[in-house]
């Protein structure tokens, strides 16, 4: 964790150095690159390329039960997708989530890390553990889980679920929401905390020195030095909560609100369930971009930000 | 980089170029023929059916020559068609698939489906299937068959004896009394029922039995009338009972819907045949405290039944041995062997005509207070009107619907709205498939 967080957003790496080393071990660099390369390959590049194919064509065929012709159809599918006010919608649904979601999270994940990093709290370890065990739930157990407790006849919290329908639709994107922080916070956290225990113990000495108390390290010190952590895990929930699925996808047997096109990937999964693999492919394409336009958006922000 | 984009490339063409190789001997490759195979065979079999490893194994026992693996998984709807599409795209589909009678033409259009009437053993059996049950498979066409019909739903009303007697509440014979005990049972403290908001196949089968037709198809093109006058009279009736909350509307085929049945809230359920077990598995705390009567009608003194489900074993295009898996699907559907078990596991109720006359229809069953229930779903598969035509995209059809109920049970517009948007949603994906369609 530690590693690819120091990796990704430290940018001033000893480029001349890097170099030198990579003409002395040659032969060294496609060894540890090829199995990467090929896995990259298989699973990230074919199928991206073949799902961009595949949005490609039209389905052909005569009379009413004649066999289908793929043929090739330019841009047809995208003019659907572009038609389609469900899946708009459901985007912007997805950002509305994020709006709020993210920022409560990610603002839970970093007062956590801090918690565990002033050394007010004993029993660390534990309370380390304790917040990442949810990560280790899978999603979709997490998802029935939360249904369970949400439902207003089976909930053991029934008073409070007979009161308060969490699962009617004005809540249930929310009891989401909800599902999806407790999930991910302690997933974020770790990698907040571990960005905390990379910050050198001078820093603080001199801080210290220089008269500043817990609150002034925190604020001044702390969470300068961590920004980077934080715009990983920000640009990491940007993206998962644009393919949002397990949750609304079991969800959608709990609550009456949850449609089949309630998020831009359960579209996708109920387009390819009809089945059009081909209209599914291109609404895959459209989020896959709209999920790469909004990350490198927020990148440019933050970057534009720090260089200032 | 250059470099490993330029190969990125070349692979995805040349896997296009695959897939475009596969379309193009997939349309030579109509001409079906089923012979025998020598030696050895094993036959995959996907299916939902309860208990189904006991009936395989008794074939299997039988027949080591023709060994069939069962695979079990979610019903239809609930994931195993998507899986059958996938797996028709990926071309590894197992031998044996089953296919409701509403699936069947999706998977027909998909072009997925070895027609069984190619075998002469098939073509020979056609007469032992109750005509309309053959009609689901054959399309009403002379010499095709895209299924064996395995069994049948026609409809009735399953009602809490019990609590019915002890409120004074007489059991409703038309729909018009189903709607004024309704309000009795609500006032008992119960509903009447669950209305099914996101399994759209009862509602079709309300509509089938008002005289609703969704579909039809005149071989040039389809039409789609999921908004004709009749339907419209089962969404105005249900969307009352809704509106004026007298049923609840729990998500079917979930914990939640359990407990409503297995804590008395809910009272009545219209359903198939083969309901009888979902209840029993369940509800089990109310066992001998249901039975079952004559499905309400819309006018008092008629005898019109519905019917919800009802599947075939369909054989897949990709299957290597088209012979033995019909030999298979026969034995599964026709065997008296195989029904009594598949009744006895499942609560199936058979399509062929001599299967309705078995013995261990006539049992009493125990769940039922001793009730010969099957007698009297004998009786309503008589009375189901065998013309109803199945769309070709019923996934997204009911999908749509589906939407449309969920929303109409929490508020937001009317069971009548839904339709009107499946229609046109519904014709969208038809003309996105290429399917003629007429407007």
């Amino acid at each position: 964790m530690t590693q690819t967080l120091t990796a990704a957003p430290e940018k001033p790496a000893p480029v001349p150095a890097s170099t030198g080393r990579a003409v002395r071990h040659g032969r060294a660099v496609p060894f540890f690159v090829v199995p990467f390369g090929i896995l990259f390959v298989l699973f990230y590049l074919l199928p991206i390329g073949y799902a961009i194919v595949q949005s490609l064509y039209t389905v052909e065929r005569t009379g009413t039960f004649g066999p289908a012709r793929e043929v090739f159809g330019g841009l047809t599918q995208y003019e659907r997708v572009f038609q389609d006010g469900a899946f708009w919608t459901s985007i912007g649904r997805v950002l509305v989530f994020g709006v709020v979601q993210v920022p409560v999270m990610l603002g839970l994940a970093l007062l956590l890390a801090l918690l565990l990093d002033s050394g007010l709290v004993k029993g660390r370890r534990f309370f380390r553990l304790a917040f990442f065990v949810p990560y280790a739930v899978p999603g979709v157990i997490a998802a029935i889980m939360w249904g369970f407790l949400y439902s207003p006849n089976l909930s053991p919290l029934k008073p409070v679920t007979s009161a308060i329908d969490f699962l009617s639709a004005d809540l249930v994107l929310w009891a989401m929401a909800n599902v999806v922080t407790w999930v991910y916070v302690g997933y974020n956290m770790l990698i907040i905390y571990s960005a905390l225990l990379a910050i050198p113990a001078e820093v603080y000495e001199a801080a210290r020195l220089d008269g500043a108390g817990p609150w002034r390290i925190a604020w001044s010190i702390k969470i300068p030095l961590v920004m980077p952590a934080i715009v990983l895990t920000t640009v990491f929930s940007i993206i998962g909560t644009l393919q949002l699925l397990a949750e609304p996808q079991v969800f959608r047997s709990f609550s009456s609100a949850v449609s089949s096109t309630y998020t831009p990937n359960l579209t996708v999964y109920s387009t390819s369930s009809i089945p059009n693999f081909n209209l599914a492919a291109a609404f895959s394409v459209v989020l896959a971009l709209t999920t790469f336009v909004l990350s490198f958006v927020f990148l440019r922000i933050t970057q534009r930000r720090g260089d200032a | 980089m250059r470099k490993s984009l330029a190969a990125a490339l070349i692979s995805v063409l040349a896997l296009s170029a695959c897939g475009s190789g596969d379309d193009s001997s997939s349309d030579g490759a109509s001409a079906a023929s089923c012979a025998p195979s020598s030696g050895p065979v094993s036959l995959t079999y996907t299916t939902w059916i309860p208990g189904i490893e006991n009936v395989v194994k008794a074939w299997n026992d039988k027949n080591p020559n023709i060994q069939v693996k069962v695979q079990t998984g979610p019903n239809g709807n609930g994931g195993t068609y998507q899986n059958f599409f996938n797996q028709l795209k990926a071309g590894n589909t197992p031998d044996l698939g089953h296919i409701e009678y509403d699936a069947l033409p999706s998977f027909r259009v998909q072009d997925g489906l070895f027609d069984v009437a190619s075998c002469d053993i098939v073509a020979k059996a056609k007469d032992q299937f109750i005509p309309w049950t053959w009609n689901q498979v054959s399309f009403g066409e002379e010499k095709t068959a895209w299924g064996i019909p395995q069994d049948s739903g026609p409809m009735a009303l399953f009602y809490r004896a019990d609590l019915f007697e002890k409120n004074g509440i007489a059991i409703p014979k038309t729909w018009e009394e189903y709607a004024a005990a309704a309000v009795k049972v609500k006032a008992a403290g119960g509903y009447i029922t669950n209305f099914s908001q996101s399994d759209i196949n009862q509602f079709a089968g309300f509509a089938w039995q008002a005289g609703g037709r969704w579909f039809a198809n005149d071989g040039q093109q389809w039409t789609v009338n999921l908004t004709d006058d009749n339907t419209k009279k089962v969404a105005d009736y249900w969307q009352d009972l809704i509106s004026k909350k007298l049923v609840s509307t729990v998500p079917p085929w979930t914990t939640e819907w359990d407990n409503a049945y297995n804590s008395s809230s809910a009272w009545t359920w219209v359903s198939a045949v083969w309901g009888a077990n979902s209840i029993m598995s369940g509800a089990p705390k109310t066992a001998g405290k249901w039975r079952v009567a004559p499905m309400p009608q819309w006018s008092a003194g008629e005898n019109v039944a519905g019917n919800w489900g009802g599947s075939a074993t369909a054989i897949f295009k990709n299957s290597k041995h088209p012979y033995e898996a019909a030999q298979f699907a026969l034995w599964l559907n026709t065997s008296e062997e195989a029904l009594a078990l598949l009744n006895k596991e499942a609560q199936l109720y058979p399509a062929t005509t001599a299967g309705t006359k078995y013995s261990y229809l006539a049992n009493p069953v125990e769940f039922y207070g001793d009730q010969k229930i099957y007698e009297l779903f004998a009786e309503a598969a008589t009375q189901v009107t065998p013309d109803f035509t199945w769309g070709p995209t019923m996934t997204s059809t009911y999908t749509s619907a589906s939407d449309g109920f969920k929303a109409a049970v929490s508020g937001q517009g009317t069971l009548n709205d839904a339709l009107t948007k499946a229609q046109t949603s519904t014709i969208d994906t038809l003309k996105s498939q290429a399917i003629p369609v007429k407007e």
